[in-house]
């Protein structure tokens, strides 16, 4: 027990007298607007393009937008997001000769990721939804869009909100690869916590639990947000 | 584009040499019809024979393949012509209600009228912006458009406008639930208001009963006769035989993707003249 508590007491002073407390703060606020903002970001794309991908195809733009989602689909999901943050940081930053916030770089890719995902949860959202509410819905002589935004998109959203909550909570923990381009998210900041007395214990178990109570405090969020949309399946 | 369509007089809606397939299955091959005003028209037929799928293309629901649909000197089949303006006019009732499961009665009802409400004010002001825009350099100051009803004047009249019909139905304690907790016969009488809350000119009714319990078909059925004596045009695709006698104004039957005759009731249910009607018949009544 002794080593444990002189690790206690070495974490502590790195925490809470040199200050180290900032650090972490700092890198959990990172990291939650990478997810946040990300998932924002993902799904406005990820809407778009699942709504491309189900509207009719008897015009031309649409099938070109069809395709282009498809590679857009492909690229997305079919690398790593490392590889992704380092592509965006490393390669097309310097060829578009624009310096930007690697915070910036690491939302955008986030939330370009996402919408891959997104996507194809939306398409199976939107599809899992009776047609007879969207043909109501033109029948009364509401457009393609507004019928789609009103009528369908609602109703997609909650079934597929226990989907959507899980990406978010996938992409909550992915944050911890954005320190590839030297972003200073929650598990830099631990590991930076560690690295000043080299020990690693109680750093990173505590980045564990923070991790933990995070993702938990979400999956309540998300409970919370499915019982209020289910209000309309509720007999009185 | 053509010059606009001159309807016949009294005719609303008019089908022209219509046809529809699907993929190689023909579905309806060529068939003409003229709706006139006020007229209540029943279309019967087997199971397969395309009369759902007529009807649906009478709104373009289904684009139809060939053939021209004549409403308000438009030709709605050509797909340069903005269907959805013409859609808030023609109403249409669906076997399996599609009530908007998330909204409430009362929203459901007010949805349409709202949004084209909103609309046509939102183009109203726009188009004066451009009106606005152009006086600065002209001599003749052009004459700004009158507003339409404001959006919060929209919503209360569509509220009220909601209202009147779920008392006329008498289901106005029920506004403000969610469809789930209705009975089928509730839902396909707030089905037939809320495409009756745009007061469009013609109702289209795909099998309104066939998904009823048989102790709720009688509560819908009345609805739609009561509609019929008020003298609102209708086509109405039915298995209720007793009902298209008494309602409609015309039988239809159809066999094949075509229509194989056409009658008064009367005549229709007491002396049918084609063979396939008859054989029809024997087995139905």
């Amino acid at each position: 027990m002794g080593s444990l508590s002189s690790a206690w007491n070495v974490f502590y002073e790195q925490m809470i007298t040199k200050g180290g407390y900032k650090t972490a703060l700092q890198g959990l606020f990172t990291t939650i607007e990478i997810a946040v903002l990300g998932l924002v970001i993902g799904i406005i794309l990820g809407t778009l393009i699942a709504l491309v991908k189900v509207m009719p195809k008897n015009n031309p733009a649409v099938k070109i937008g069809s395709v282009i989602c498809d590679v857009y689909v492909g690229f997305f999901r079919g690398t790593p997001m490392v590889v992704q943050l380092l592509l965006g940081y490393f390669v097309l930053l310097p060829m578009l000769g624009v310096s930007s916030d690697a915070v910036v770089v690491a939302i955008i890719i986030f939330g370009l990721n996402s919408g891959a995902y997104v996507s194809e949860i939306m398409r199976a959202g939107i599809q899992s939804v009776d047609p007879g509410q969207l043909e109501a819905g033109r029948a009364v002589g509401l457009p393609f869009w507004p019928a789609m935004l009103k009528i369908v998109i609602p109703q997609s959203i909650k079934n597929i909100l226990p989907t959507l909550g899980n990406e978010f909570i996938v992409l909550i923990k992915e944050t911890s690869v954005v320190s590839f381009i030297a972003v200073v998210d929650l598990t830099k900041a631990f590991k930076s916590i560690g690295d000043a007395t080299y020990e690693y214990i109680l750093p990173y178990v505590m980045l564990a639990l923070v991790y933990l109570i995070l993702v938990l405090f979400v999956t309540y969020l998300i409970k919370l947000m499915e019982r209020r949309l289910r209000r309309n399946e509720r007999t009185v | 584009m053509n010059a606009p369509y001159k309807m016949p007089e009294g005719i609303i809606l008019s089908a022209q040499n219509l046809k529809k397939s699907f993929g190689d299955n023909e579905v309806l091959r060529g068939l003409n019809l003229d709706i006139r005003n006020g007229e209540v028209i029943a279309i019967i037929g087997p199971s397969g024979c395309g009369k759902s799928t007529f009807l649906r293309c009478l709104n373009c629901m289904e684009d139809p393949t060939s053939g021209s649909i004549f409403f308000d000197g438009d030709d709605i089949a050509d797909v340069r012509i903005n269907i959805n303006t013409h859609r808030e006019n023609i109403g249409m009732v669906f076997q399996q209600f599609n009530l908007f499961n998330n909204k409430t009665v009362i929203e459901n009802i007010m949805l349409a009228p709202v949004y084209v409400g909103v609309r046509n004010y939102r183009q109203a002001k726009r188009k004066n912006g451009w009106i606005k825009f152009g006086n600065l350099f002209r001599k003749n100051k052009k004459d700004l458009l009158p507003l339409p009803t404001t959006p919060a004047q929209v919503k209360k009249q569509a509220h009220e406008r909601a209202m009147q019909l779920l008392r006329r139905i008498g289901l106005e304690e029920k506004a403000t639930v969610y469809p789930s907790t209705l009975s089928g016969g509730q839902k396909q009488r707030i089905a037939i208001v809320r495409a009756l809350a745009m007061n469009p000119k013609v109702m289209l009714f795909d099998e309104p009963t066939s998904a009823l319990d048989p102790e709720m078909v009688g509560e819908v059925l009345d609805l739609i006769k009561e509609l019929a004596n008020e003298g609102m045009t209708m086509v109405i695709v039915t298995h209720e035989m007793g009902f298209a006698r008494e309602t409609a104004d015309r039988i239809l039957f159809m066999d094949g993707g075509v229509i194989a005759e056409e009658a008064p009731p009367q005549e229709f249910f007491s002396n049918p003249k084609n063979e396939r009607t008859k054989e029809f018949l024997s087995k139905v009544l």
